[in-house]
């Protein structure tokens, strides 16, 4: 049987429901009684309710009720409530109000008197670190589980060296030292101090978080918007600390999350309490404006980095520091950047210091390859500059410092299954025929002038253990169960495809039941991190060859003759005494009962596996196994990003020629969905360099660009029409299908290779920010004196 | 009526902005109220008793013609009128629905206005008897009240240089004025101008507040001061007055009808210039001072 | 009173259907009426609930305010013309080529489906301080927060300021002060002529309108004159991104030329300064020349003769001096 399934082009499941309109996200939802709940939202970065009167708004007709911040949990340290009577950003909702519609709901929000009082609030970290700057919360701006709050300045020192455009040395909350980078800096041939700063920006995803829930007979459903859908459950059952089981959880479409909805949403409680409270279901539509402030946001960076060089090119050395957006709630981007810094560049001697910095800016969350995506936009335009300053090619300076098999990186020297960086550089310098443009770079026609850039970033791509969950019903079909989400990146359906494959079926006699609790769903991973095809190609192989043995038993023993000696294909299993269909290899498996119907589970599958095995039992042949192919070393994928670009030197305009991405992410499942993935990802790169931005009013901060067209994440025009892609394709030898994640590794690509190639048709000029919008890029050229601090951020 | 404008500011707080329009329309309707009535008042008021002839004795050494406002006084007073009556129509007519480019009209003006107010209170504290301006009685103010409302009453003592309604009148415009200068200098911060950079957190919303509230109700307190002011410069009984301030003498007549030449001594000069040219006198000479 | 934005409220809908009926509603309800076109300024007011009029009057319905007519050797476009007719008209692209490229300048082409040309005029200012319903002096208050001393104003104006420092965000205003374009606006008091760039005003003038209409006037149509038919244009809007954006700085120019001398020209540029901008001393500067490098030079420093930044926005002067020297460079 060959592999028919693996590696071909095959539609998702779920497409004729998007393209047609049918499918049902979580706001399409409808249930009798359900009312409307609208949100209000704090008008300052942080403050405290004084008083609030909601009679008059209570009083309206067809309002239903309040939900304050007194009738959800509370959350201590700098935790999130749902709602809260201290809120930390502006746009932090306050109270809830339901109504029979949503227009009832708004007009009734405008009737409740409440007063705030302001607080001391901070927009930008690196203030909160000033020896007498403000702290974003009045304990403090440092909280540990242990410790409680405190507060980290840096000293006056530290700032005279800050504000000289220097590197200061200050004492950092994370940090970790491999090598001996002052010995390292001393024998480089080459030193570079930089002063980078990367911008926060939020997710903005199509779908805001809305979500619907009522409750019956003390069973919670709820309707959610979610990249998750198993772990979400789990997560909302924590939230309202309750009895997973008691949840049904429906979260079939996602119109997209980037790491904004790992796990669900904080607002997702809303509705769910709300419904407790007044005996209705109750219907939360998140509206754009309110994405914005709770949909989460990717945090920024101000850092300063030292990096040195052998004469060969060879980075020796690197000392990098933090100072990380951590928002209202915090986030840990930080420590992700510094092992990608080490993986990518392969100092042997580095030291990392890092502090994330409570700020009153909407909260922080992980975005699409957090931390790897901004530290890899950052870094690789001093690559270029130290390759510039070598007299070296750019390419073969990543050569040169891309890990081997070999590599041990981050404080706790981590190692790879695989790397394959050099074969993705290579192959896309190939398809992109760098040496052949290595003329045009530089060149000038008019005001234009081209630029050349290459980013390569890596990412995590898969983890390890879950579970698998299958059955070959009496219909003869395979129902490949998923907690996975749909978060339209197609791996609910493409991570069944190594099951399939085992059981010898066509993909048209596969079922893929997901996204709704009820029906029963394995341990799974979150959808984030890039697990996903990694962890479940695993998990449903595990399944897979659980069920195909089982097929086998149940026909040597139906049939006769030795289980090894019968195979299947078709549908069918055949051997020595026969052949029998699935659907009597399922009817067999009910009657025999035991393993084969999922009545006697294996001891090692997770508990969270084992209420839908059973809930599955006796309803066929159920394959059901954990993970247990084990394996060593941190799995990563790579993409190495090729950009081509027109900077017209009298506007700052930027138009991006030609993209190239070539990605290094093991087996390829699905070409036409990892065509997708990969230069979709950079594409949002792209827009993470160069378009898309965060701007805040300092004096009351407020955050502007809460619109799309505000926002401008990239637009159809954005993006080049010459855009290619590429996979190295070798498998990843730890794993029995081979292949990797995907979903993150390209936005730091393409971030980065157009952050090279502005600076390439700048002359080699690295402005060291983002965004590269045509103001900054043109008041750098026309050599005019920038209003903005080198270290300020969200100046729009 | 509004009194008041006020707005949510960006963190949704309740700020004063300003006083409402509507009071400008108050002040416009109570400067016209007040004009007729004063207007009918006077014709219906019952003709008071004769003033006591002029005594032709004490006219003697008084000449023809005293000078009442230097010529500098009198660039100071219309240069003030003519920047008021600027600042006045920029303020206003717009809010009466004229649209057109008044912002830095306003603002020349205004610094037009408070140079010559500056060198008025040099002008008056060096060159001018300061105190004359200043002094007020209250058995002079009863005497006036009591004449007002009864034209039997005996008629009120006459004043020195300045009349007693003068420097009443001076003393609420030097209030009113100075609430409008002071507030419309830091109202200059929020606008451009060569002085200074903008910057309209140089105060707290509150503090602009009455800032603002000041500025325009000095404004609107203005458009009745100085429609009264017009008024009574135009009106018959007191157009030498009005005319002193163009020419910047009195005529003799006048001077013994109005002043107390006790009070605004204007005879020794006189006499130590008499067989001079018959210059006009100096006049800055007013009370004694050790009635201060 | 809590705030609440995206929400939108329910208001009144009137729908005349002809333009005698719209004008007498406008009369009735002065300025408690807001007139609806496309929808796309409209929708943003009231979805924010910041602009809550009390009679919105629906032009859709009008049939004589849609199309694009010749009218005396030139053209006339109703208000309600969607901007994506203009792209498609034949005439316009082959004779007032500028005016078609600007329209297709416009956002997405959804919103050129939705936009009309009167809307795209007559539209409301992009300053976000304004649109997130601050109280500043064009929204009645006494503040300009885009002026203050960290105010985040890299989009707004270089000239032309009056306490507000706000742009016009029109992308066809330009090109038609380009062509030389009448604004014919219609009130119960009978019809008004205005020459293109007459059509806008400062903030000096009225810091609440961003045109000369006032709550009774009704845009109708838009005349362009045959004068201006087949002249060298250049147009060029730079913006951050190639779509929904509205523009950094945009530059409209037509040259009449007579062998390889600039006889006449009509230069404007939008997103400068509150209103767009004629460059009538650049006309003149290059009247009699060919265009040639040094006088497009001569033109560009002409042009931001006391253009003033503000905070974030210092590039938009060099950015303006380019663009004048390449629409003027462009005729050489």
């Amino acid at each position: 049987m060959a592999e028919k399934l693996i590696g071909a082009d095959i539609a998702p499941p779920d497409l004729h429901a998007k393209i047609t309109g049918r499918a049902k996200f979580a706001e399409d939802f409808r249930a009798p009684g359900m009312v409307f709940a609208k949100l209000l939202l704090s008008p300052m970065p942080h403050a405290r309710v004084r008083s609030m009167d909601t009679s008059r708004a209570l009083a309206m007709p067809g309002v239903i009720g309040i939900l304050t911040a007194d009738d959800v949990p509370a959350r201590e340290g700098p935790r999130e409530a749902c709602l809260t009577n201290e809120p930390k950003y502006e746009g932090e909702p306050v109270l809830a109000v339901a109504a029979v519609d949503e227009e009832t709901a708004a007009a009734a929000i405008e009737e409740i008197e409440i007063d705030f009082e302001p607080l001391p609030f901070v927009v930008d970290p690196l203030e909160s670190l000033r020896p007498s700057g403000p702290n974003a919360y009045t304990e403090g701006n440092q909280f540990s589980g242990e410790d409680g709050w405190s507060q980290l300045k840096w000293t006056a020192a530290d700032f005279a060296l800050i504000d000289a455009g220097r590197m200061p040395n200050p004492t950092a909350p994370i940090e970790w030292t491999k090598g001996d980078p002052e010995a390292a800096f001393a024998e480089s041939s080459l030193v570079l101090e930089e002063v980078i700063v990367h911008q926060s920006l939020t997710h903005h995803p199509m779908e805001p978080r809305s979500n619907m829930a009522y409750w019956e007979n003390g069973r919670l459903f709820a309707f959610v918007s979610t990249q998750s859908t198993q772990q979400t459950k789990f997560a909302l059952a924590g939230a309202l600390d309750m009895d997973p089981e008691d949840i049904t959880l429906v979260a079939e479409f996602c119109g997209g999350g980037f790491g904004s909805k790992i796990s669900g949403s904080t607002v997702m409680q809303i509705p769910a309490l709300f419904s407790r409270k007044i005996g209705r279901p109750v219907m939360l539509r998140i509206t754009r404006y309110e994405e914005n402030y709770v949909g989460r946001a990717r945090p920024g960076f101000q850092s300063w980095l030292k990096m040195g060089f052998l004469p060969n090119g060879k980075c020796n050395a690197i000392d990098l520091i933090l100072v990380e957006d951590g928002g209202p709630y915090g986030s840990g981007d930080n420590g992700t950047a510094g092992m990608t810094a080490d993986l990518t560049y392969t100092p042997r001697n580095m030291r990392f210091r890092a502090a994330s910095m409570y700020t009153n800016t909407p909260p922080k969350a992980a975005q699409r390859g957090p931390g790897g995506a901004q530290i890899i936009a950052m870094m690789e335009p001093i690559l270029d500059k130290a390759a510039r300053e070598l007299g070296m090619d750019r390419l073969e300076i990543r050569r040169i410092n891309a890990p081997g098999p070999d590599v041990t990186f981050g404080p706790r020297d981590t190692t790879l299954t695989s790397v394959h960086a050099r074969e993705a550089l290579d192959q896309g310098a190939q398809m992109f025929d760098w040496a052949g443009k290595q003329a045009l770079s530089g060149q000038r026609n008019g005001s234009k002038v081209t630029g050349l850039g290459i980013g390569l970033s890596p990412y995590t791509a898969g983890s390890r253990g879950r579970d698998g969950l299958m059955l070959i019903r009496p219909d003869g079909r395979l129902y490949v169960h998923q907690g996975i989400g749909n978060l339209g990146t197609h791996s609910i359906a493409d991570t069944a495809r190594p099951a399939a494959e085992l059981l010898g079926l066509d993909w048209d006699d596969v079922t893929i039941v997901w996204g709704d609790s009820s029906k029963g769903m394995p341990r799974s991973t979150v959808q984030a991190g890039s697990q996903t095809t990694h962890a479940h190609t695993r998990a449903n192989h595990a399944a897979g060859m659980d069920a195909l043995r089982k097929v086998r038993q149940i026909a040597a023993a139906t049939l006769g003759g030795a289980a090894s000696a019968y195979s299947v294909d078709g549908g069918r299993v055949r051997g020595p005494g026969g052949s029998m269909t699935f659907a009597q290899v399922a009817q067999r498996a009910i009657a025999m009962g035991g393993e084969y119907d999922g009545h006697v589970l294996p001891e090692d599958i997770h508990a969270q596996t084992v209420p839908a095995a059973q809930m599955l039992a006796g309803q066929g042949l159920m394959g059901v196994a954990r993970d247990n192919y084990g394996g060593e070393g941190s799995i990563y994928s790579w993409v190495a990003g090729f950009a081509m670009i027109e900077l017209d030197h009298d506007t700052g305009v930027v138009d991006i020629k030609e993209f190239v991405g070539v990605t290094d992410c093991g087996t390829v499942l699905h070409p036409r969905s990892l065509g997708a993935q990969v230069l979709g990802g950079c594409i949002q790169g792209i827009g993470m360099a160069m378009t898309q931005r965060w701007v805040f009013d300092p004096q009351w901060g407020v955050p502007f660009a809460n619109r799309l067209y505000t926002a401008r994440p990239p637009g159809f025009l954005d993006i080049p029409l010459n855009a290619r892609w590429g996979a190295v394709g070798i498998a990843d030898p730890t794993s029995p299908v081979g292949a990797k994640g995907i979903g993150e590794p390209p936005v730091g690509a393409g971030a980065a290779a157009l952050a090279c190639a502005v600076a390439d048709a700048m002359g080699g000029v690295c402005l060291c920010r983002t965004p590269l919008t045509p103001d900054i890029i043109l008041a750098e050229l026309e050599g005019r004196v920038a209003a903005h601090g080198r270290l300020d951020q969200h100046v729009g | 009526m509004e009194f008041w404008r006020s707005v949510a500011n960006p963190w949704d707080q309740n700020v004063l902005i300003g006083v409402s329009w509507d009071l400008m329309w108050a002040a416009v309707g109570g400067a016209v109220l007040f004009l007729v009535g004063h207007a009918i008042w006077i014709k219906t008021r019952p003709a008071e008793a004769p003033q006591a002839p002029v005594d032709r004795a004490a006219a003697a050494g008084i000449p023809e013609r005293i000078q009442r406002h230097s010529l500098a006084a009198r660039i100071f007073h219309w240069t003030m009128s003519a920047t008021m009556l600027v600042l006045l129509v920029t303020a206003f007519v717009p809010v009466f629905g004229f649209q057109f480019a008044w912002v830095q009209v306003h603002w020349i003006a205004g610094v037009l206005l408070i140079a010559s107010v500056l060198w008025h209170v040099v002008h008056a504290i060096g060159w001018q008897d300061f105190w004359s301006m200043f002094q007020l009685g209250i058995d002079e103010g009863m005497a006036h009240l009591k004449h007002v409302l009864s034209s039997k009453a005996p008629a009120p003592p006459k004043a020195g240089k300045y009349p007693f309604d003068h420097r009443m009148y001076h003393h609420v415009i030097v209030v009113v004025s100075l609430a409008a200068i002071i507030t419309g200098v830091f109202m200059m911060v929020r606008i451009d101008t060569p002085f200074m950079a903008r910057n309209p957190y140089l105060f707290g919303d509150s503090t602009w507040g009455v800032i603002y509230v000041l500025h325009g109700l000095s404004g609107v307190a203005l458009i009745f001061l100085i429609a009264a002011h017009i008024y009574f410069a135009i009106r018959p009984e007191k157009r030498w007055i009005t005319w002193s301030m163009i020419r910047g003498w009195v005529d003799r007549e006048h001077y013994l009808a109005h002043h107390d030449p006790e009070k605004w001594v204007v005879a020794e000069k006189v006499a130590a210039l008499q067989g001079g040219t018959g210059a006009v006198a100096d006049a800055t000479v007013s009370a004694p001072r050790g009635e201060d | 009173m809590a705030k609440i934005r995206d929400m939108i409220p329910a208001f009144e809908l009137l729908q005349p259907t002809t333009i005698e009926a719209a004008i007498d509603l406008l009369d009735e309800h002065r300025s408690g009426a807001w007139v609806l076109a496309g929808g796309l300024d409209s929708f943003d007011w009231f979805k924010d609930r910041i602009k809550r009029p009390s009679a919105v009057i629906d032009l859709g319905g009008i049939p004589e305010l849609t199309g694009i007519r010749d009218a005396e050797g030139g053209l006339e476009i109703g208000a309600m013309t969607t901007l994506t007719s203009i792209v498609r008209h034949p005439r316009i692209r082959s004779e007032y080529s500028i005016v078609a490229d600007a329209a297709e300048h416009v956002a997405t082409p959804q919103i050129r489906n939705q936009g009309t040309m009167g809307g795209n005029l007559a539209q409301d200012t992009r300053c976000w301080y304004y649109r997130s319903g601050w109280p500043c002096y064009r929204a009645g208050g006494n503040t300009c927060y885009a002026s203050a001393p960290q105010a985040m104003n890299r989009e707004h104006c270089i000239m032309g300021r009056s306490r507000c420092v706000a742009v016009n965000p029109s992308d066809t205003a330009p090109a038609l002060i380009a062509v030389d374009a009448k604004m014919i606006v219609e009130n119960t008091s009978g019809p008004k002529v205005y020459d293109a760039e007459d059509f806008f005003i400062g903030p000096s003038i009225d810091i609440t309108r961003m045109t000369v209409m006032k709550p009774r006037d009704l845009l109708t149509r838009v005349h362009i004159p045959a004068a201006w038919a087949n002249a060298e244009f250049y147009y060029e809007k730079v913006r951050d991104r190639g779509s929904w954006d509205f523009q950094l700085v945009s530059i409209a120019a037509a040259f009449r030329m007579s062998g390889g001398t600039i006889e006449e020209a009509r230069i404007a540029v939008n997103g400068v300064a509150p209103y767009p901008v004629r460059l009538d001393a650049v006309e003149r500067l290059v009247a009699g020349t060919s265009g040639d490098e040094a006088t497009a030079n001569r033109a560009g420093d002409l042009a931001i003769a006391g253009a003033r930044a503000l905070r974030h926005n210092d590039y938009k002067i060099p950015m303006m001096r380019n663009l004048v020297r390449r629409a003027v460079g462009s005729v050489a």
